[in-house]
């Protein structure tokens, strides 16, 4: 379904990425971990355009790009394939929580404002935020705007969410509800590519877990055997470091 | 010398007639500028080839020279090249035929739009490049981020720096008396040059130009609060 092959990214003389190949299936909730600077988020950046890779080609359903000879076009047809949930929400600040939702709905895909205004209300409601339409984002807490970005994604009705590390900038409490709805649409079959560092999410959610270092896929696999048995010394470390052995037992 | 109040008053009087043409001028220059200023800022920030070396130096020329000076060398400068083209084309055209007051649009506009192109500048910064990327990714293409999501933005910061500039060349428009345009500070002094009460008659015009001023404030306030609605929960 999605297909990465050979992309390569630097900035300036600093190589981040250095041809990651990654193929995931229809559906599939894909998990990236990673050390900081790993190049993961770059990554995920690179398969919306965020970021322009220096080379390789991505393909998203039956549509592929070659990076180097990407034109305007090109990139605008990728970006419409995928969704992006940002760790910092990036909501238009000017606008309502239902506006965030319908602007995409509105002014990318030419939807009827109604036909929009109805979708946009079904998906809120179903991320919880139903009551808050008529909301800014400066009036909600972080779990809430991190909800509407998801909502917002899951509007445009794309082939792939990407999140790059949706609860990274939240509060310790609200983690939980917006990882709750990322659960709950991951069960619905939507193809998600998540870059995060909550483990435990990892385990359950995911059907696909990559490991990422030094700008290479180190390993990748299911959940359980990358947790439970990773094969490299680097994934090894990695999971320990994060995933500390208790210091004492009762 | 002994103040004669009435003069004021009468001179207060005489002066309300002419606040349209002051109030012309500025909102023409300012339009004018706002709309030089906003294409010169985005040539800059895009570093559009060729145009940005050209409209850093008109930024830099317009800022490092009076105001005045613009507007003179537009008076005497354009009427000699529009009269040259006319002969050569064979058109019986003649700058004489040009009112005076479209020398003071034209040069305030070229003077609005280099200091205003700063102000919609650092409007346009105060965006965060979170805001362009989530443009980018729900599919618009950067004219529609920048039309609904950057722009609006951008000028919602920008209030309290354009009322400024408004404010400047409400005051700036005087500089049209220099080529006989018959505005609030020329008029009063020709209502001065019969009697030599020019101390009175400039209290006058100075009381206008305080109470035009103090109109576009509270324009400027209300704008604010209402562009700003957004930001009134304060968290991000």
């Amino acid at each position: 379904m999605i297909k990465l092959t050979g992309i390569t990214k630097s900035f300036g003389r600093n190589q981040v990425l250095q041809g990651i190949d990654l193929q995931v299936e229809k559906g599939e909730v894909v998990v990236i971990l990673g050390p900081s600077g790993s190049g993961k988020t770059t990554l995920l950046r690179c398969i919306n355009y965020l970021e322009r890779p220096n080379a390789g080609r991505i393909a998203i359903g039956d549509f592929e790009v070659d990076c180097e000879r990407a034109g305007k076009k090109d990139i605008h047809a990728l970006r419409g394939k995928s969704a992006m949930v940002f760790q910092h929400y990036n909501l238009f600040k000017h606008k309502t929580v239902l506006e965030n939702v319908m602007e995409g709905l509105v002014i990318v895909q030419r939807m009827p404002k109604e036909t929009a205004r109805r979708r946009s209300v079904e998906v809120l409601e179903k991320v919880g935020l139903g009551e808050k339409l008529d909301a800014y984002p400066s009036q909600l807490s972080g779990g809430q705007q991190q909800r509407v970005g998801i909502a917002r994604a899951l509007a445009l009705g794309p082939e792939v969410i990407l999140f790059d590390e949706p609860t990274s900038a939240l509060d310790p409490e609200l983690v939980g509800e917006v990882l709750a709805v990322i659960r709950r649409i991951a069960k619905e079959g939507i193809t998600m590519i998540v870059v995060t560092h909550e483990m435990g999410f990892a385990r359950d959610v995911a059907n696909h877990v990559v490991f990422m270092d030094g700008g290479a896929i180190v390993e990748e696999g299911a959940p359980k055997d990358i947790f439970n048995k990773p094969q490299e010394e680097r994934t090894k470390q990695f999971l320990k470091r994060i995933m500390p052995e208790p210091a004492y037992s009762i | 010398m002994k103040l004669d109040p009435s003069f004021i008053w009468e001179a207060f009087v005489k002066l309300l007639p002419v606040i349209p043409t002051t109030l012309l001028i500025t909102v023409v220059s300012v339009a004018c500028g706002f709309v030089i200023g906003t294409a010169v800022a985005f040539v800059r920030i895009y570093k559009v080839p060729v145009l940005h070396p050209i409209a850093s130096a008109y930024v830099t020329f317009i800022r490092g020279t009076p105001m005045l000076t613009h507007l003179l060398i537009i008076y005497f400068g354009l009427p000699m090249i529009i009269d040259a083209v006319s002969a050569q084309l064979g058109l019986g055209f003649r700058s004489a035929s040009i009112p005076m007051i479209d020398f003071a649009f034209l040069a305030f506009s070229i003077t609005a739009g280099g200091y205003m192109s700063e102000v919609v500048r650092s409007g346009l910064l105060t965006v965060n490049r979170g805001q362009i990327e989530a443009a980018y990714s729900v599919g618009m293409t950067t004219p529609q981020a920048i039309r609904r999501i950057v722009f609006p933005q951008a000028m919602a910061a920008s209030i309290p720096n354009l009322a400024n500039s408004f404010i400047g060349m409400l005051h700036a428009s005087t500089l049209a008396f220099t080529v006989s345009v018959v505005e609030i500070f020329a008029k009063a002094q020709i209502v001065a040059s019969t009697n030599w009460k020019f101390f009175e008659a400039y209290l006058a015009a100075a009381v206008i130009f305080w109470g035009l001023t103090v109109l576009i404030e509270r324009v400027a306030v209300i704008l604010e609060k209402r562009m700003n609605l957004y930001n009134r929960g304060g968290v991000a």
